[in-house]
């Protein structure tokens, strides 16, 4: 079969599943959470439940991109333990499904598009997750440090939009400032190859390998004398020296 | 002081609070895409340049329609001749 044509039918296949999962997750998880809530009656306990279905299903839906969108996790420091403050490049919608790989308890950090997302963007709310453009910055640092001193990592994607392409965009302040108000540590993560999936306005995937690279955590104690702007730009360079060794093939 | 010796301050302040290299500084260099400071960011600038020229920093509209190193120049200056 012509190239274009096995993509065109994987693209195909890729929606029909993700339409499956997406309606299985939002049907099966509701219902789970509803007889969990019931049956535990410990709100802790639901909404880590909530927060472990939304990885399992992010994760699900990469597995629907099989053979043509493939997954790399690497964690570089597998000996630190959450809660993190993940900070990630971010290129594409794909990124908030890729984060599924993560293999803890977190809540992302959203702009406000997602909260509009049908059903979703209600389980979204439901799980915690933070819309950092319509609350005010004292509460987003109090629910933040809230929910890392539960043990729920918080991840962010600092540039605050799709960079589209692989250059990468300033970082807002705001996880910074978050990690230095709760002591939280700092992973980086650098996330490599899926720019063109899908590119930026469109929902055709092209085929590729998407590597998700975490690097070391930074400590507190590491950063604890950097204002929000230096520790952003540190940052930002471990995740850009990462990606150039990653897109030279060298990680 | 000079014109150039505020600029000189100005750019000291940047580069002694948020490690700004000083060639990147320059006068068209715009604060939020080039230098990538956001607007809590801009409230620290604020904080060092008040302390570092004795000046009160209140006026947000003005300061928050600052978009260049030269805004933020002529911002000082206007701060300055007003003190």
């Amino acid at each position: 079969m012509p190239t274009v044509l096995r993509v065109a039918w994987l693209n195909f296949a890729f929606w029909v599943l993700f339409s499956i999962v997406t309606a299985g997750f939002i049907v099966g998880g509701f219902i789970c959470a509803c007889v969990h809530a019931l049956c535990v009656r410990d709100r802790r306990k639901t909404l880590r439940l909530v927060r472990r279905t939304i990885s399992y299903y992010g994760a699900a839906t990469l597995r629907c991109g099989w053979p043509m969108v493939r997954v790399r996790y690497v964690d570089h420091a597998p000996g630190d333990t959450p809660p993190f403050v993940f900070v990630a490049n971010h290129r594409t919608t794909s990124d908030a499904y890729v984060m599924g790989c993560l293999p803890c308890e977190a809540v992302q950090v959203v702009n406000i598009w997602p909260f509009r997302i049908p059903f979703l963007g209600r389980i979204a709310r439901l799980a915690g997750y933070l819309s950092v453009r319509e609350m005010p910055m004292e509460d987003f640092l109090r629910r933040g440090a809230e929910l890392l001193s539960q043990g729920v990592s918080v991840i962010t994607f600092p540039e605050g939009t799709r960079s589209g392409s692989r250059r990468m965009g300033q970082f807002h302040g705001s996880a910074f400032r978050l990690a230095i108000h709760a002591g939280a540590r700092i992973a980086p993560l650098a996330i490599s190859g899926n720019e063109h999936i899908p590119r930026r306005g469109s929902l055709w995937l092209h085929p590729g390998k998407i590597t998700i690279d975490k690097l070391p955590a930074l400590d507190a104690a590491q950063y604890q004398t950097l204002g929000a702007y230096k520790l952003k730009t540190r940052v930002r360079e471990v995740i850009q020296q990462q990606l150039d060794r990653m897109e030279e093939g060298k990680a | 002081m000079t014109e150039s010796e505020l600029i000189r301050a100005v750019n000291e302040v940047l580069t002694d609070s948020f490690e700004i290299a000083p060639e990147r500084l320059s006068p068209q260099a715009r604060i939020f895409a080039d230098l990538g400071l956001d607007s809590l960011d801009v409230v620290d600038l604020a904080a060092s340049l008040q302390k570092k020229f004795g000046v009160s920093i209140r006026d947000n509209d003005r300061l928050h329609s600052i978009q260049t190193m030269q805004d933020l120049t002529d911002y000082m200056i206007a701060l300055r001749v007003g003190k």
